[in-house]
């Protein structure tokens, strides 16, 4: 992977971002004593390179899947692609990588019964032609979760205020 | 954590839209959901006050410099699990750190700059926590899908 090129303007806009999204361009450009346009090309660049996107991370009132699992899976190597693709399509997914370890893939689900994850995702994780092995493990207490610093792997749609 | 806070299909909604575009403006969405700009604008605070929902940039670990993706699960003797990872979670390297059941006790999420910030980061910082029995690490080589929009809300920073 290239290192992006980012300078301390870039920074400073991630900075604000990352705690406020619904702050105007007006409002960062008077803040930072740059111009609008200024603030409205750099979001742009920023989005279209795929380092920040836009989103809502909502508390667990608002949400049906408040329990984290972890799912270990080891897959034909020559498949393995084609697996973490389709634990990437299930419902409760939320995460798959690659990876190098004693498993080769890693899919993080949320969930709310453990019935649920089993008949969503463990069994069928399981039935997947090149699959030998997924092993659970469900995290039942979190103590440091950084929600804003992610990999963004489809880049985000760019959508101009105009503000 | 408020745990008796009560939204609708009305707060739903607007979370949908903002997921969309969080950027987009109170009278875009009033507009979309046939509501008035004022009511998108006193839901969302209300929400946010709640610290239940944060509508925010988002950025890649490549923005921060981060190019390794680590997945380490730790085996913990002779301590509690739960003490062994707060104790783990100070180290900035770590960015998610959890206490699971299973064969290992501890998950965590570690980033690098590089592998060249490894040894420093076994030997010289998780090698003075106490409890830890073995590490096994497991290295993302790509990521395939990584969406996590919940999470636990922390107060809000006054502005």
């Amino acid at each position: 992977m290239t290192a992006p090129q980012l300078d301390d303007l870039d920074r400073q806009l991630i900075d604000i971002l990352s705690k406020d999204a619904r702050v105007s361009n007006r409002k960062i450009a008077a803040d930072l004593g740059v111009t609008e346009g200024t603030v409205r090309g750099r979001i742009k660049r920023l989005q279209q390179d795929g380092l920040i996107a836009f989103t809502a991370i909502t508390g667990f009132s608002l949400s049906n899947h408040a329990k984290l699992a972890f799912i270990g899976v080891q897959a034909e190597v020559g498949r393995v692609r084609d697996v973490a693709r389709q634990i990437a399509e299930m419902p409760l997914v939320t995460g798959v990588m690659i990876t190098m370890g004693q498993f080769n893939i890693l899919a993080i689900c949320v969930f709310d019964e453990l019935e649920n994850l089993v008949e969503q995702a463990s069994d069928p994780i399981l039935s997947i032609s090149g699959v030998h092995h997924v092993e659970t493990s469900i995290a039942v207490k979190t103590l440091k979760y950084n929600p804003r610093v992610v990999r963004i792997t489809e880049k985000d749609r760019v959508i101009d205020n105009g503000d | 954590m408020t745990l008796d806070f009560v939204v609708d299909d009305i707060d739903r909604s607007i979370v949908d839209q903002l997921r969309i575009n969080g950027r987009a403006t109170n009278q875009q969405i009033a507009d979309h959901l046939g509501l008035t700009a004022t009511t998108v604008s006193s839901r969302i605070r209300r929400m946010e006050d709640a610290n239940q929902l944060r509508v925010v940039a988002v950025s890649d670990f490549s923005a921060h410099g981060y190019n390794v993706l680590m997945e380490v699960a730790i085996e913990v003797d002779g301590r509690a699990a739960s003490d062994v990872a707060a104790d783990l979670a100070k180290f900035p390297e770590v960015f998610a750190a959890h206490v699971v059941t299973g064969r290992y006790d501890i998950d965590m999420l570690v980033v690098l700059r590089d592998f060249d910030e490894l040894p420093g980061l076994l030997l010289d910082k998780f090698s003075q926590v106490a409890g830890i029995r073995s590490m096994m690490p497991t290295i993302a080589v790509d990521v395939i899908k990584y969406k996590f929009d919940v999470a636990p809300i922390e107060e809000q920073v006054p502005a």
